[in-house]
């Protein structure tokens, strides 16, 4: 027999934001934007719902931005702050439960908290504690809500966004949504919202009307995800990525957006330089890269290359990377964002060669990678790497993705 | 050393320099001559020739010929006419068959100096026995000893050259940039190879001395060389297009043939009783056309206007005679010009007369849809005889800024967001990013880095040639092969295009004919074929709009929206201000509205409404009594040269050509002296000499000569005549030819208020185009946005064999795209299949049958049943229009201004603005369409067009009022306007104070 789950959802809303709010309790009076400052192009990271209702959007030129929303005060983006935030608000949840789920420094976490009323008395007192510890220890004043599953979580704690709480009983779920605006429910697309308020099915009530052969007919495969939701049905689990099989991501956004080949270059070797310490932290390689190019207007593409070996040598990531930017970066639009992605990762081999000769050129390489790891955790990333990227003027963000 | 092998920006995207700006270089730097070596073309030959003879300069000419499969390249130097000859041949064949430079230049060689870096194609070439000799580069190289050393063994001149891309060092970056646009890349991911080497600029001789000091037998060996191009441009008189008898009906020389089909023509015109006038001028014009030699000419339009069909016979097509040649009599009984000359005083000499040394042309237009066929008739008629001009298409301002930031990787949106903004009439020039920064339309644009450096380097790039495209109808036809006169290409669209522009070829002396579309001769012959196949009969020979009451009045009040060339802004104020609906005062209106004679316009009105006035001078005495002493033609400009300059008719006539020239200032100086000494002589003051200067310079740019504005008002005559008697057949085929001066919602509005009716489309009912009976119009199936031609084709073959019965069973005959099925249901084109279901259900329907397609392949076999659709809503009624109007852009109902919502209160309906006058008032517009002026102190104003449910508004928005709000300003959106009424002359028109959006 299946257990009836019980999750929680929290969500700090326009985390970097709150986050800086933390920081400068003066902010707290005005609208905030999130942006690189100081370069002509750039491009909003984050904004607080003033500047939201004010028509400011993630992603919209900051001068526009700018203009839409007069008195915001403006803010250069600090993703290592996020970072830290975002570890403490976990580290508060998991005092819960081992089964925290969330993303990329975006303030969502999903606590499973089936089973844990012996423990820590009923569910609705751990959201209210776990936010209030929240809002004691980090300033941060997260909106959760209490539901059977994953879904109907997400989607109460949109209703009630900015600010609030909301517990919808086992067994309501379905009247719950039945009156909510299908764009509300979570994992549909644009084009599928689009779709249903064409056939003028505008509410969750509304779409759970039609039966799922119905559905097959516009939705095909999607009919079965829709049917379900539509429902308050969702059966995933609330998982936390184990570290080992997490491939290595770590993106780069342009402070300005720029087609510059030599910037483009300098930032994807600081990218090649934090993934190789990444795995050669935890002792893996790596047998393939990926490339993201996120363009200015939005489009994005991915390209690979792969070994057949696998390595965590910065210089063979490097000409793997280069073969996989080569293939990706085939437009002369300028770029927003550069992301290496390292994986199908495997441990490394401590079997020594045969032949130690032939590979003097790769262990005098990898000492030196060696040394380089060891300064760079002593006194910090930016004060050693290779010449190429101290050189670029345009300095961006770097965030990588860590898992837990 | 004299340079021989230069590149100018003729080179395309090769090369950065004008050719006169590469001579003003040379000249400077102390050259006495100079080679123009584009590759592979000669388009630049004549703007090369001329600034050599400007800056007294010896031109040697020649052309880079590259192969175009492989990387050899040799400089072809012209030493003689057969030279030349070669030169054309070799380039036509390097563009038409590709070609080998081994293989084909020896066959080509005579007269020809041919120059390589390459030593194997100098091997080869010399052992052929062409003249060629080694080109060492602009400096000494290990590629260069090479050669050398090869042909001082070999007795082979070896000669040093410029290989110049650039006129200075400074132009490298435009060279850069040209080199991204090209290779569609950004500045810093161009191949390195092309930043660092064989980018160079022409030097000093001086220079080239001292870099190759260590050969000191080079630069004289380049000199001498040089010495034996003596060939200093082609001369080959006029080039007339020949006339071969076909010997079926006619017999005897051209002269003969034009006299035996000019008096048919008269007779058939005319009747058989000629009267004296006719046949005086008959004669008249037969002997000067016969003394100048142009009969054939006139045969070869002839034959292309009658067509020789399938059986043999000569049918007449549809056509409107323009340009100068509407004024021969000859021309009118050979039926390629469509006004009597003698009815309307129009003046043979204007368009031949003895003194004239240039060759006129004959333009015709023909409909739009059937100029093609005429043209691919005419060039068919004549292989290797005939090609196209070409027009050099240059970096407009907005071009230029637009490939240039794409180069810098700005974002397409963010780049159309600048360049759509910008006034299509601006100008680059001097301080480009200031000037830009000054338009009001682009108020509220951001102009950070890296917008600042786009726009410099853009401005240099404004005026480069990048491509060539073809001229809209000119041909030239040539008795000899056409590549032995000039090289020949082939356009993208296929068709042969000769290197110059028309300008190049009337310089070399090519007669062209200039073969036009036009939009209305096309709603003309629609509109009548419809008003026939109804049974109405109209007579096409024996019509005379222009004496039909209802036209006249229609004219008069200027409702001629969709008729041709009167139907604008401006023409129709200006008709409403004449008030008179006269065809004498359609040919003067159509003339005088020219961009820079706003004043005139005015001045005209209050004459002809009997205001008092002068003749423009004394000495002009009564040549201007027609058009009550203003200067309305092209012609005025002459003929008020000869009475007060004392001009000869042939210089008065070139001041006359000279002004619809591009670059006339130099040619225009010498004409003012002229003037000014000739006025001086018989005794004008110098202000009346200056105002009468200022007058003929309103002719700038573009006006028309008498001629042709009777011809065309001819046809204006026409399209209103079929206005105002069949308004629902009319509108239908001005909205199916397209292309008028508004878009199909504003002639959509218009028909409404006709009083006509539009009916939804209908995949039962409508054709391709629209179709108008009495006072309904169906919708095309053309005006739904996303039907591709292949679908409207199948769905008009699958009807033909039987009705539609249901939605199914035209999808599954027609198979419609996702889009184009869901375009049909919001354009309502599907509603009449299943009338018990909604638009709604239509649209899941639709979904159903694309889910049983996916899921069964072979359901073409059996037929498809779909399941009841669950009982969905109909869309709402906004919902409803706003689909409908984004898929026709238009509503068939409604007006768009019902879907902004209530309005506010207190706004006048357009209709009710006549007795509004002198009164402030607000009203709600929909934008259609606006003109941009220059006012005379340079500030810019514009005439805005808007319409409501009830009727069009003319409105004026002044300089400051344009500047507050031109940044807002859009068409097809509504507006909410504030202004006076004002009437001039019966005109009503609006002077906007304040505007907002709805």
């Amino acid at each position: 027999m299946l257990w009836e789950r019980t999750l929680l959802h929290f969500n700090v809303a326009d985390f970097a934001v709150a986050v800086e709010r933390v920081v400068d309790q003066t902010l707290k009076r005005r609208p905030v934007i999130v942006a690189p400052l100081g370069s002509a192009r750039a491009v909003v990271y984050d904004m607080s719902e003033e500047a939201y209702q004010s028509g400011v959007r993630k992603g919209m030129a900051l001068c526009q931005a700018a203009r839409l929303c007069r008195e915001a005060a403006q803010l250069p983006p600090r993703p290592e702050l996020y970072r830290k935030a975002m570890q403490g608000v976990l580290k508060e949840a998991r005092l819960y439960s081992p089964l925290v789920e969330h993303g990329v420094e975006d303030g969502h976490i999903f606590v499973d908290v089936t089973g844990t009323h012996r423990l820590f008395g009923p569910a609705p007192d751990v959201g209210l504690r776990i936010r209030r510890q929240v809002r004691d220890g980090l300033g941060l004043n997260p909106i959760w809500a209490l539901a059977s599953n994953k879904l109907v979580a997400k989607v109460a704690s949109r209703l009630v966004k900015p600010v609030g709480e909301y517990i919808v009983a086992p067994g309501e779920e379905e009247a719950f949504l039945a009156p909510l605006a299908v764009s509300l429910l979570p994992g549909l697309t644009v084009r599928e919202v689009d779709r249903l308020l064409e056939f003028r099915i505008g509410t969750v009530g509304q779409l759970a009307g039609l039966s799922r052969q119905q559905l097959m007919v516009p939705f095909g495969s999607r009919s079965t995800f829709l049917h379900n939701s539509s429902r308050g049905i969702d059966t995933s689990q609330v998982t936390g990525m184990p570290l080992e099989t997490a491939p290595i991501d770590c993106e780069h956004v342009f402070a300005s957006d720029t087609n510059d080949r030599q910037e483009v270059e300098a930032a994807l070797l600081k990218l090649v330089a934090t993934a190789g310490q990444e795995l050669r932290n935890r002792g893996q390689v790596a047998r393939r890269v990926g490339i993201w190019l996120r363009y200015a207007d939005s489009h994005h593409i991915v390209r690979q290359a792969s070994t057949h070996t696998g390595t965590a040598s910065d210089f063979l990531l490097r000409r793997l990377a280069d073969l996989a930017l080569e293939r990706a970066w085939l437009r002369r639009t300028r770029l927003r964002g550069l992301r290496l992605v390292c994986d199908r990762l495997h441990r490394q081999s401590s079997q020594l060669s045969l032949f130690p000769e032939t590979k003097a050129r790769s262990l005098r390489q990898e000492r030196l990678l060696g040394a380089m790891d060891t300064i760079r955790s002593r006194c910090g990333q930016s004060l050693i790497g290779r010449g190429k990227i101290v050189s670029a003027e345009n300095h961006g963000t770097v965030s990588v993705a860590v898992s837990n | 050393m004299f340079p021989l092998r230069v590149r100018s920006h003729y080179s395309l995207m090769h090369g950065t320099a004008s050719p006169a700006a590469l001579c003003r270089r040379a000249t400077a730097l102390g050259y006495s001559g100079l080679a123009l070596t584009d590759r592979d073309n000669l388009y630049g030959l004549w703007s090369f020739l001329s600034a050599c003879r400007q800056e007294k300069l010896r031109p040697v000419v020649g052309a880079e010929i590259s192969e175009p499969q492989g990387s050899r390249l040799a400089t072809c130097l012209v030493k003689n006419a057969v030279g030349y000859r070669n030169l054309c041949q070799l380039l036509t064949k390097r563009h038409c068959q590709g070609l080998i430079l081994a293989e084909d230049l020896p066959g080509r060689a005579e007269g020809l100096l041919a120059l390589t870096d390459d030593l194997s194609l100098l091997q080869e070439l010399h052992r052929q026995g062409v003249q060629a000799a080694a080109d060492l580069g602009s400096q000494p190289s290990a590629i260069g000893r090479e050669l050398r050393s090869w042909a001082l063994k070999a007795g082979v001149t070896a000669v040093a050259t410029p290989k110049s891309v650039m006129g200075t060092a400074e132009e490298k970056e435009l060279y850069w940039l040209l080199r991204a646009i090209a290779g569609n890349t950004s500045l810093s991911r161009l191949p390195t190879y092309e930043q660092s080497k064989s980018v160079w600029a022409l030097e000093s001789a001086d220079e080239y001395r001292k870099r190759f000091a260590v050969w000191p037998e080079v630069v004289p060996a380049t000199d001498s060389l040089a010495e034996q191009c003596a060939f200093t441009g082609p001369e080959f008189g006029t080039v007339m297009p020949p006339w071969r008898n076909s010997g079926a009906t006619e017999k005897g020389d051209a002269a003969t043939v034009l006299r035996q089909q000019a008096y048919l023509g008269a007779r058939h015109r005319y009747g058989d009783d000629l009267g004296e006038a006719v046949v005086e001028r008959l004669e008249h014009e037969l002997r000067i056309i016969g003394e100048m030699g142009f009969p054939s000419y006139f045969l070869v339009v002839h034959d292309i206007v009658h067509r020789k069909g399938p059986d043999g016979l000569r049918r007449k097509r549809r056509i409107c005679g323009r340009g100068s040649g509407a004024a021969s009599l000859v021309a009118y009984c050979l039926e390629i010009t469509n006004v009597c000359p003698i009815k309307y005083n129009l003046y043979f000499e204007r368009f031949l007369n003895p003194g004239r040394t240039d060759p006129p042309d004959i333009d015709i237009d023909f409909a739009w849809d059937e100029r093609d066929e005429v043209l691919a008739e005419v060039l068919g008629d004549f292989p290797g005889h005939s090609a196209m001009v070409c027009n050099h298409v240059v970096f407009q301002p907005r071009m230029a800024i637009r490939e240039t930031a794409k180069v810098f990787g700005l974002p397409d949106a963010e780049i159309s967001n600048l360049t759509k903004r910008m006034p299509w009439i601006f100008k680059g020039g001097e301080d480009l990013p200031e000037k830009l920064s000054r338009l009001p339309s682009l108020r509220d644009q951001d102009f950070s880095e890296p917008w600042p450096r786009i726009f410099s380097l853009a401005s240099r790039l404004i005026g480069i040639p990048r491509y060539l495209s073809v001229h809209p109808g000119g041909v030239v036809i040539t008795p000899r092969p056409i590549s032995e006169y000039v090289p020949v290409e082939y356009a993208v669209k296929g068709v042969p295009i000769i290197q110059w522009e028309k300008d190049g070829a009337e310089e070399a002396g090519l007669v062209k004919i200039d073969i036009l579309g036009n939009r209305s001769l096309g709603v003309i012959r629609d509109c009548i074929q419809a008003v026939k196949s109804q049974g109405t009969n109209l007579d096409e020979l024996h019509w005379n709009p222009e004496e039909d009451p209802r036209t006249k009045c229609g004219v008069a009040k200027g409702t001629t929206m969709g008729c041709f060339y009167i139907e604008s802004p401006a023409m129709r104020l200006l008709q409403q201000k004449a008030g008179t609906g006269d065809f004498e005062q359609l040919v003067i209106q159509s003339s005088i509205i020219r961009p820079a004679a706003n004043e005139f316009v005015r001045e005209y009105v209050r004459r002809l409404h009997g205001g008092a006035w002068q003749p423009l001078h004394p000495a002009v005495g009564d040549v201007l009594d027609d058009t009550f002493g203003l200067m309305v033609y092209q012609e005025d400009v002459s003929r008020v040269a000869v009475a007060m300059a004392g001009f000869s008719h042939a210089a008065a006539d070139g001041l006359r050509k000279v002004m619809s020239k591009k670059d006339k200032e130099l040619r225009l100086r010498d004409y003012r002296e002229q003037f000014y000494h000739g006025c001086g002589l018989s005794g004008v003051e110098k202000e009346d000499i200056d105002r009468v200067w200022q007058m003929m310079m309103s002719f700038d740019g573009y006006s028309f000569c008498k001629p042709h504005s009777a011809s065309y008002a001819r046809v204006s005559y026409q399209a209103a005549y079929l206005k105002h008697h069949f308004p629902a057949e009319f509108m239908a085929a001005v909205i199916s030819n397209q292309g008028g001066y508004y878009s199909t919602f504003a002639y959509v509005s218009e028909a409404k208020r006709l009083g006509v009716t539009i009916d939804y489309p209908d995949v039962n009912r409508s054709v391709k185009q629209w179709t108008g009976h009495t006072d309904r119009i169906r919708v095309g199936l053309q005006a739904i946005g996303d039907l591709s031609k292949s679908l409207i084709g199948r769905i008009l073959t699958e009807r033909q064999k039987k009705d539609f019965v249901d939605s199914v069973d035209f999808w599954s005959r027609v198979q419609p795209a996702d889009q184009e099925a869901r375009a049909l249901i919001h354009a309502g084109a599907m509603d009449s299949l299943d009338p018990s279901l909604n638009r709604t259900m239509l649209l899941w329907q639709w979904a159903a049958f694309q889910r049983s397609r996916i899921q069964a392949v072979n359901s073409s076999l059996f037929t498809v049943r779909l399941p009841e659709p669950p009982p969905l809503q109909p869309p709402d009624a906004v919902t409803l229009l706003r689909r409908e109007f984004a898929v026709l852009g238009f509503l068939c109902r409604y007006h768009p201004i019902v879907l902004t919502g209530p309005s506010p209160r207190g706004l006048i309906k357009i209709d009710l603005m006549p007795a509004q006058v002198g009164r402030r008032i607000r009203c709600a517009g929909w934008l259609l369409t606006g003109k941009l002026v220059s006012t005379r102190t340079g500030e810019t104003m514009e005439f805005l067009t808007f319409e409501d449910d009830t009727g069009i508004l003319e409105t004026t928005f002044f300089p400051r009022t344009y500047e507050r709000y031109a940044h807002m300003l859009q068409s097809g959106h509504p507006y909410i306007l504030t202004g006076i009424v004002e009437e001039d002359y019966g005109a009503v028109s609006l002077v906007v104070e304040q505007l907002s959006r709805v």
